[in-house]
């Protein structure tokens, strides 16, 4: 097992240091020309030398990509041209938001899918009206989905708020920056209420494309597994039906589940930065739209390698998940 | 055993099965499994049920069981205790399969959970860990406390079979359904399996219904014999009066195509004409009135029902028992002198290589990296020095179980793998073909018959109309008609898809053919066909035959010669008559004598084969060797084969030989 984890940790690494490498190579191969980003078209050409040589932009690319690299392991992602503020601020203000969205996502798909793959598995009254509602949802883009949502809740019907993580101005903002745990944590669960009202349009928006992936993947190795030979020994035992599913078929039907969940959050980081500019949710999403426009790259950089390395580490869980849920896989 | 019936009919039936039919629905077609099965289990009893695939025999364990699919369609009753396992509440069969009924199923590996536990499993039926350690070890695993932390994949095939006897046998059940329990293992595995289901039955007292395809393990264990042909029953007995006093034309037919030790080598096999009948359409007579030499008017109009030939003895035959054995009789007398040229051997088979070399193999060793947990790679040496030679036209068997490394010579002839080490030549320069095993796997699915075939002449020039006769050729040759070109794979028999896997091997004949078990996945009729077509193509085209199998009673029948292996090197090679018939190693031994044959009852070998990624030192069969003496464990010990006898032709590679 630590030989595993260590394996798959090492792999992580690596990965994470091919981005770094993408994302340099990017950033000097992009038409944007950082000094005149930070200067302005009117800059003299003595100033805009005196700032190339201030950012390293004149040394051979070998030791730029070195010197950028040494910065990025003391978490130093450089300076956005648009805010004036390191990167690392940046992001750890507009994180706790994209983070909250997204793990509310997560587990809604989680629950959506796996009440789709148990319902149609068992054929549940209810069940058709469930995947109708879910399939046509995740045919949907999610844009469109969260705008429909906005017309319906929040215009139409008055139920959901539209815009934005909370209804109040003094909403605590320590110690998670999670506002429907930070609400709890003040003593204010009208707080946390509220917040969770603001979440569910952009979480549902999100959630179902995935849900529906998760459930359709589930759903297939629940059927598969109901079928196999070790399921046909424990019904001979005489267990109840139950504790068949539960022992038998569901803890074998996970690993496809969690491979398709670790995919799927990939996807979920991408949708993010189009759900929150429809719900002007104040994260990592309306960060990176505001910076791609005036070709702040440090910015875009900082975002793609916290995102990539989000995904990376979170796959890395699901494999190591999924060994502890299979003797049998070894890494 | 054979003759102890200690049943007496009058006490009170564990189960009983009354008129059962059972349809069951795939797809838009209704299969007719069961069509009117009646028979009794008695307290302490084992039944054996013995029939080919498509029998309906399997679906006679699942209704005992109570778990037949929910879209069966039964009448009649299946009783258990009284209580019926088609009709009665979901609830009440549940609890009747905790308390009264066990299962044991097929292949072990697939019925035990991969993920959980062994000892997780077996408590599960046992209800605690103290009763689960308490089964694993009455049903003889050692280290019993160590395995219950262990999953099924760290496990042997056997110590996994018998952790799915432990299972069916906690809660001392009074009736243990055992679905071909031995066919997924090897020989000498089998032998202590079946072993153990009769000594538990006489511990514990239980019932066995023991399902199986095989008549020799049947008449090893069985205290009665029920053969099931097409949803019916053919014949029941006790099982010496069934094997000996058989009644039923099916029963006798089955009887003389299964092969033993005995059977002879000059004369083509005794098949069974024809197939099981198609269970959507099934016959309204007799169903195995169409294969019967016997057939009459009356066979074919209404169904037959089993009646009294003899006390305790029943068949289902409209004719007079007496009838039914004179003709055997006589056909067996008219096949007495066989007609020139039908054998599968040259007459007297010669031993001494003639001719020109076919497959020379010298020295040869091939190891595997394998993956050996968390992260570790371990050597596994599949082959430990082999040298063979098969002479132009000559068949050579090799025998062994699993692990023995038999196939992996065989895809090192056939160059698949490369060999680690030593030559192989072939004679004529030309590759081998190869038949497999799973003749449907091996068959492209989404290609005409016509097409594999065809696909072997794509080199030679020819129009399209010789191709097509090229191909019709080369079915006749096999025995099927030329419009099977036109069919894919699924929509064949097992039999019909070994032969066009044969036909696609030989439309251009090669030197020599590979065979890696083509029999073993056959019912015993059809095996016994494609054994004769196998003898007659390789006199036809005059091929040298390399034919791996599990089966010494094969090996005896397609080979001139057999050469024995275990744990990747030949123990014994010579005269296939005189290696079965005259064995000097002492695993040559214990192989035979675990042959399940009628009367014969050795004791069995104890021991698992032992793994080839960690080969005991010097000899590697001491472990398990009864004569074994300490030199045997001397890890400098090569025991090499040395000729035996005059001529030397009989090879052995046992440095104890003197004391047998």
């Amino acid at each position: 097992m630590i030989q595993l984890v260590s394996k798959r940790l090492g792999a992580m690494a690596v990965i994470i240091l091919v981005l770094t490498a993408v994302v340099f190579a990017l950033q000097k191969a992009s038409p944007f020309d950082p000094v005149h980003s930070m200067l302005g078209p009117s800059a003299s050409r003595e100033a805009v030398a005196q700032q190339r040589h201030a950012l390293g932009l004149d040394q051979p690319l070998p030791s730029q990509y070195w010197h950028y690299l040494t910065a990025l392991l003391h978490a130093d992602l450089g300076m956005s041209y648009r805010t004036r503020h390191p990167i690392t601020a940046d992001l750890a203000t507009f994180l706790p938001a994209t983070a909250e969205l997204a793990l509310f996502a997560l587990v809604l798909a989680l629950v959506l899918g796996t009440a789709l793959a148990v319902a149609t598995t068992l054929r549940w009254r209810g069940a058709g009206v469930l995947r109708f509602v879910l399939v046509a949802g995740a045919s949907t883009p999610a844009f469109l989905l969260a705008i429909g949502g906005i017309l319906i809740f929040y215009q139409l019907l008055g139920w959901l708020p539209a815009t934005g993580r909370t209804s109040f101005t003094d909403a605590p903002t320590g110690p998670t920056g999670l506002l429907t745990l930070d609400g709890l944590l003040a003593g204010r669960p009208e707080v946390t209420l509220d917040a969770m009202g603001h979440l569910v349009l952009p979480g549902l928006a999100l959630a179902i494309g995935p849900a529906v992936s998760i459930g359709r993947v589930l759903r297939s190795s629940l059927v598969g597994n109901r079928r196999t030979d070790y399921v046909r020994t424990a019904m001979a035992k005489g267990l109840s039906e139950g504790s068949v599913l539960r022992k038998h078929v569901v803890r074998n039907s996970l690993g496809p589940a969690l491979s398709m969940t670790g995919l799927q959050i990939g996807l979920m980081f991408a949708g993010v930065l189009v759900i929150e500019n429809v719900f002007s949710w104040p994260g990592i999403g309306q960060y990176t739209s505001l910076s791609i426009p005036v070709g702040d790259f440090p910015a875009i950089a900082g975002v793609t390698l916290l995102l990539g390395a989000g995904f990376v580490a979170i796959n890395t869980i699901v494999d190591i998940l999924q060994a502890v849920a299979d003797p049998r896989i070894d890494v | 055993m054979l003759d102890s019936s200690p049943h007496v009919a009058e006490t009170p039936a564990v189960a009983e099965i009354d008129a059962l039919h059972v349809t069951l629905r795939r797809g838009d077609q209704d299969i007719h499994a069961i069509r009117g099965m009646s028979l009794d289990i008695g307290p302490g009893e084992i039944l054996g049920l013995v029939g080919e695939s498509g029998s309906g025999k399997s679906v006679l364990a699942m209704s005992m069981l109570g778990l037949l699919p929910g879209d069966a369609r039964t009448s009649g009753r299946c009783l258990v205790h009284g209580d019926d396992m088609l009709s009665a509440p979901a609830e009440v069969r549940r609890r009747r399969r905790r308390s009264s009924l066990g299962a044991v199923f097929q292949d072990p590996m697939t019925s035990l959970n991969p993920t959980m536990r062994i000892g997780a499993q077996v408590a599960e039926a046992a209800e605690s860990d103290e009763e689960a350690l308490r089964l694993l070890k009455a049903v003889g695993i050692p280290d019993a406390h160590r395995r219950m932390g262990a999953f099924p994949h760290e496990l042997s095939g056997g110590l996994r079979q018998r952790v799915m006897i432990a299972m069916a046998v906690a809660g001392s059940p009074s009736l243990v359904v055992a679905d071909e329990p031995t066919t997924a293992l090897d020989v000498t595995v089998q032998a202590q399996v079946l072993a153990l289901l009769r000594s538990l039955r006489d511990q514990i007292g239980c019932s066995f219904l023991l399902i199986t395809h095989d008549l020799g393990v049947a008449a090893r264990v069985a205290d009665r014999v029920a053969v099931m042909y097409a949803g019916r029953l053919a014949e029941m007995g006790p099982t010496g009066v069934v094997l000996r006093e058989a009644a039923h034309p099916y029963s006798l037919g089955l009887l003389g195509s299964r092969l033993s030790l005995g059977s002879s080598r000059t004369e083509p096999l005794a098949t069974l004409p024809g197939e099981v009948p198609d269970p959507t359409r099934p016959p309204a007579g007799c169903p195995f009135a169409p294969r019967c030499d016997l057939v009459t008017d009356r066979c074919a109009q209404e169904p037959v029902d089993p009646v009294e030939v003899a006390p305790g003895h029943l068949s289902a035959c409209v004719l007079p028992i007496e009838q039914v054995r004179g003709a055997t009789e006589k056909a067996r007398e008219k096949e007495g002198a066989p007609p020139a040229g039908t054998s599968g051997h040259p007459a007297g088979s010669s031993t001494q290589p003639q001719g020109d070399v076919a497959v020379d193999v010298r020295r040869v060793v091939k190891t595997f990296w394998v993956k050996a947990g968390r992260g570790r790679k371990q050597r596994l040496a599949a082959l430990r020095d082999i040298s063979l030679t098969v002479a132009d036209g000559e068949s050579v068997a090799i025998v062994g179980e699993s692990g023995s490394g038999k196939s992996t010579l065989l895809r090192v002839i056939a160059g698949l793998e490369h060999a680690g080490g030593g030559e192989i030549a072939l004679g004529h320069g030309v590759r081998p073909q190869m038949v497999f095993q799973d003749a449907g796997a091996s068959l492209t699915p989404w290609l005409t018959v016509g097409d594999l075939i065809g696909e072997r002449l794509r080199r030679e020039r020819m129009s399209k109309p010789q191709r097509v006769e090229r191909v019709a050729a080369a079915l006749a040759q096999v025995g099927l008609p030329a419009d099977v070109a036109g069919v894919r794979a699924a929509q064949l028999s097992g039999g019909q898809r070994q032969r066009v896997a044969l036909a696609r091997a030989t439309v251009v004949p090669p030197k020599v053919l590979l065979c890696d078990e083509p029999t073993s996945a056959l019912d015993v009729s059809l095996a016994s066909g494609v054994i004769n077509l196998i003898g007659r193509l390789r006199r036809e085209l005059g091929m040298a035959v390399v034919f791996v199998t599990h089966d010494l009673s094969v090996a005896r029948i397609v080979a001139d010669r057999i050469a024995v292996m275990y744990l990747g090197r030949i123990v014994e090679l010579g005269d296939a008559e005189d290696v079965v018939h005259h064995p000097r190693h002492p695993y040559t031994r214990a192989l035979i004598g675990a042959v399940p044959d009628f009367g014969a009852d050795p004791p069995a070998l104890p021991g698992d084969p032992a793994s080839p990624l960690r080969p005991p030192p010097g000899c590697s069969f001491h472990p398990r060797c009864p004569i074994a003496a300490e030199v045997c464990a001397d890890p400098d010990l090569h025991p090499r084969l040395l000729g035996i006898g005059h001529g030397q032709v009989h090879q052995v590679a046992c440095i104890r030989t003197e004391v047998l």
